[in-house]
């Protein structure tokens, strides 16, 4: 009796921490959307498919360059800005054209770049899914009491905070930040005191994307890299930015961690719709606050 | 007053002797491809009541189309049911879906509403995809049993064009009753229409529930062409190709969604024949759209000036 | 007809209404003036139900409408105009018109019957009244702000209301386009008996048409009274027209 009470409560714990890892790449994906969705009121569904090239290309520069465990350390750092360069020339290039333009339009047209990369990477990839492992120095277990947890989840529970706090002080401390946050109130009011909001909207945006592909770099040690990633993680992304409030970083990280718990906690109680906790979390958060959890921008 | 029934008796009465007649003249596949745009136009009209005519942002449409198909397929395999009994359960099953989601979503409006839709939505997909002994989750359920009286190529076609046709009329008369007067009025101006004594967000919910359940009669076909169902039905991706359908024809035009659906399938097929890379063509042909076709082929030519939207 | 007892309203710790008060007679004409800010559209939002006081008392026909809904205040004889043009820019004048005739008819959830042949006559004695009906098949976005402003009253009159409230319903009108709104309002009192209350900023159209006016200033009722008698109240003259020479008559 007592074994197996220490037993369900260490693999709760166990199955909490997990949770909690892969809250850090969720958050990461999420306040990246949440970003561009409060500052820029664009619903970015393309964010899914970045972050699914985020992936792709962890992989190519880490396994490709044939540099072992540094290999992905420099993905790790390439990757995000390779895909920031990328969503700098959509948004220089087509997006900026469309700011006027209605929610609907502006979702409908990074939806349209949800198609095209989706060809785009199995044009690149192929078809087959892709996986590859963490560096050494990630790999294996640290053993906690009685359970082991694996390094790299560690890693990733470390790095959440880390993240955070950067994003914090970039959107609260610097001067750039600030603007982007009265830009999201009020362009034209920022843009009538002489400042450029068009380079503003264009960094945000940036940002927001290198975050897709950083989450996409982060997740490519732990699962399959497939061609079906960009479509289901833009629906949690979504949903994490909605249940956490519009442009809200703490937020995103709230409801990362609501659905990342709620997922964890649902694979060790039911196991086959573990799936289906999450979303249901998101219906009564949304019941009860439709506006999302916390302070939204708009 | 000559044009406009012209557009409306001549051109539709022709195309439909077209479709009456197509059985003696046109092989199998093209008679499937048929049934397939009717559906589709079918689904994208009915999206339409809510989007183009209602200014709703319903972003997860495809779910009452999923749920209608569904209902049907589970009536014919697992209830005793005779399968018969699925046009009637799939319909009242879609609009019981789109009564409860929108009792829920109603409250909101606009980008909010249209993620809560997204998220109820999702949750239903998520149910439906884990759920493998009832639903048969991922692979879904394959061979389902059509009425034996309609169980032929032509059978399935022409029930499928008689159905398409009625709930296309009932829709078109909705459009232009006073109740989709209003809808419009609702979508232009819901401060205003509520000014003028009108209830808003129970006429909402109404045409939610109309919305919800042709999709539901759309998806019925779709099982009876088909023969299978599965959760791709109910997934986001599915709902917004409706979207694009509507644009690409003109939501403020009754026949746009209907047009657009077929032109995607058409060129989905034989696109098909060419490239496995469909999407890539479909992105591209979305973004070239938005930005020079905003309001859609029929919107193009329509006699109307549309004015610019707030 | 109606009576607004001590109204508050607080948005976010700003008092935008405090103890307004205001009597509106059967068939009169009251306007209700005061600087920008004044609170008279937050008054008129009241009144209609888009808001909802936080205390006091608005009756008409000594029945309670406090809080009641738009759509429901709509029902008791209450139509209301608004001062940003607030029609269906994407309908044809006709039909603007047609759709506060069928919800006055209580034909909203009439799903089957075609709306073309409906409501014809009402809609078109309506536009005539207003002298819009040569412009019946227009698109209602593509007509001059003038007859836009005057639709907004055409919607208005739909459900054949006791009481017409218009926000500025001459804003950004030409001299000539304010004049003929006068005649048509005169119109409407006299020939159909319409008690009207509104705000305006053109003090030429207040002092020639009102009855009555109410002065208001941040939010409170300052007084209500006679034009002539107001024109001379000392408090009215500090607070707002700065002189009497300063309005024309």
């Amino acid at each position: 009796m007592d074994v197996t009470a220490q037993i369900t409560v260490s693999s709760l714990l166990q199955q909490i921490l997990i949770g909690l890892s892969r809250t850090t790449i969720l958050f990461i994906v999420a306040s990246g959307l949440s970003l561009v969705l409060g500052v820029l009121r664009i619903p970015n569904v393309a964010h899914g498919s970045l972050y699914m090239i985020g992936a792709f290309l962890t992989y190519t520069v880490a396994s490709v360059s044939g540099l072992e465990s540094a290999g992905f350390w420099i993905a790790l750092m390439a990757a995000p800005i390779g895909v920031a360069a990328i969503s700098f020339f959509i948004e220089r290039g087509l997006l900026c054209h469309l700011y006027e333009r209605d929610h609907l339009m502006l979702l409908l047209f990074t939806f349209a770049f949800t198609l095209v990369f989706g060809d785009a990477v199995k044009l690149i990839w192929g078809s087959d899914y892709r996986s590859f492992s963490p560096p050494d120095f990630l790999q294996g277990a640290v053993v906690f009491g009685t359970f082991p947890f694996p390094r790299y989840n560690l890693f990733l529970l470390a790095l959440g905070p880390l993240v955070a706090l950067g994003l914090w002080w970039l959107t609260n401390k610097t001067k750039i930040g600030k603007i982007a946050r009265a830009a999201a109130v009020d362009r034209e009011m920022v843009g009538a005191i002489g400042i450029n909001v068009s380079w503003v909207f264009a960094f945000v945006f940036v940002i927001g994307c290198y975050l897709a592909g950083l989450g996409g770099a982060l997740v490519a040690p732990t699962q399959n890299i497939t061609q079906g990633m960009d479509h289901a993680v833009i629906i949690e992304a979504f949903l994490i930015v909605i249940i956490g409030g519009l442009g809200n970083i703490w937020g995103a990280l709230l409801g990362a961690l609501i659905f990342g718990l709620t997922d964890a906690v649902g694979i060790l109680i039911i196991p086959q719709f573990a799936i289906v906790l999450p979303y249901m979390a998101v219906v009564i958060v949304l019941s009860i606050r439709p506006k999302g959890l916390l302070k939204s921008v708009w | 007053m000559v044009d406009r029934r012209y557009r409306l008796t001549v051109l539709p009465c022709g195309l439909v002797l077209f479709f009456l007649a197509a059985p003696s003249f046109l092989p199998r596949y093209y008679l499937y491809l048929i049934g397939l745009i009717l559906i589709t136009g079918l689904l994208a009209t009915s999206l339409n009541m809510v989007l183009g005519f209602g200014g709703m942002y319903q972003f997860h449409h495809s779910v009452f189309y999923g749920v209608g198909a569904y209902s049907f397929a589970l009536v014919s395999m697992k209830s005793g049911l005779p399968p018969a009994a699925g046009y009637v359960v799939a319909p009242v099953m879609a609009a019981l879906a789109s009564l409860i989601i929108g009792l829920i979503t109603i409250r909101l409006s606009k980008l909010y509403f249209g993620m809560l839709q997204l998220s109820l939505g999702s949750l239903v997909w998520a149910i439906v995809y884990r759920w493998y002994s009832f639903t048969g989750g991922d692979d879904g359920i394959h061979g389902i049993n059509i009425p034996e009286a309609i169980d032929s190529t032509r059978g399935v076609y022409y029930f499928t064009l008689v159905v398409t046709i009625i709930c296309m009329w009932l829709m078109f008369r909705m459009v232009n009753s006073p109740f989709g007067r209003i809808f419009q009025g609702i979508r232009d101006n819901p401060e205003r229409t509520e000014a003028i004594g009108v209830n808003v967000k129970s006429h909402q919910l109404v045409g939610q529930v109309i919305a919800g359940t042709f999709a539901g009669i759309a998806g019925a076909l779709f099982v009876t062409v088909e023969g299978s169902v599965f959760p791709d039905l109910l997934f986001w991706t599915l709902s917004l190709e409706l979207i694009i359908m509507c644009l690409l024809g003109g939501w403020y035009v009754f026949f746009g969604p209907m047009l657009g659906a077929a032109i995607i399938v058409v060129l989905r097929t034989f696109v098909g024949i060419y490239t496995e890379y469909w999407t890539l063509v479909l992105g591209i042909v979305l973004m070239l759209l938005i930005y020079f076709l905003p309001q859609g082929i029929l919107g193009y030519f329509q006699r109307r000036p549309l004015s610019e939207e707030h | 007809m109606l009576e607004v007892k001590n109204v508050n309203k607080a948005f976010d710790g700003f008092q935008a209404v405090s103890g307004a008060r205001l009597r509106v007679e059967k068939g009169r004409v009251v306007a209700v003036i005061g600087p920008n800010g004044a609170g008279k559209t937050t008054l008129f939002n009241l009144i209609t139900g888009q808001l909802t006081p936080d205390n006091g008392q608005i009756l008409f026909k000594g029945e309670d409408i406090t809080g009641v809904k738009p759509h429901l205040i709509c029902r008791k004889g209450i139509s209301r105009s608004y001062q940003v043009v607030n029609i269906f820019h994407r309908l044809t004048v006709f039909e603007n018109v047609q759709i506060a005739v069928l919800s006055f008819q209580k034909k909203s959830f009439h799903w089957y019957a075609a709306a073309r042949k409906m409501a014809v006559a009402e809609t078109r004695t309506i536009l005539k009244s207003v002298g819009l009906a040569d412009k019946a098949d227009q698109i209602s976005g593509s007509l001059s702000h003038g007859d836009q402003k005057v639709l907004e009253i055409a919607i208005a009159l739909g459900n054949e209301p006791q009481l017409l409230i218009l926000d500025e319903p001459t804003a950004g009108m030409s001299p000539e386009e304010t004049g003929l709104s006068l005649t048509l309002l005169r119109r409407l009192c006299t020939d159909h008996g319409l008690t009207i209350l509104f705000c305006e900023h053109d003090m030429g159209m207040v002092f020639s048409f009102a009855h009555e006016i109410m002065v208001m200033q941040q939010g409170q009722t300052i007084v209500q009274n006679t034009p002539t008698e107001v024109r001379s109240d000392p408090r009215v003259q500090a607070a707002y027209l700065g002189g009497a020479d300063k309005c024309s008559a």
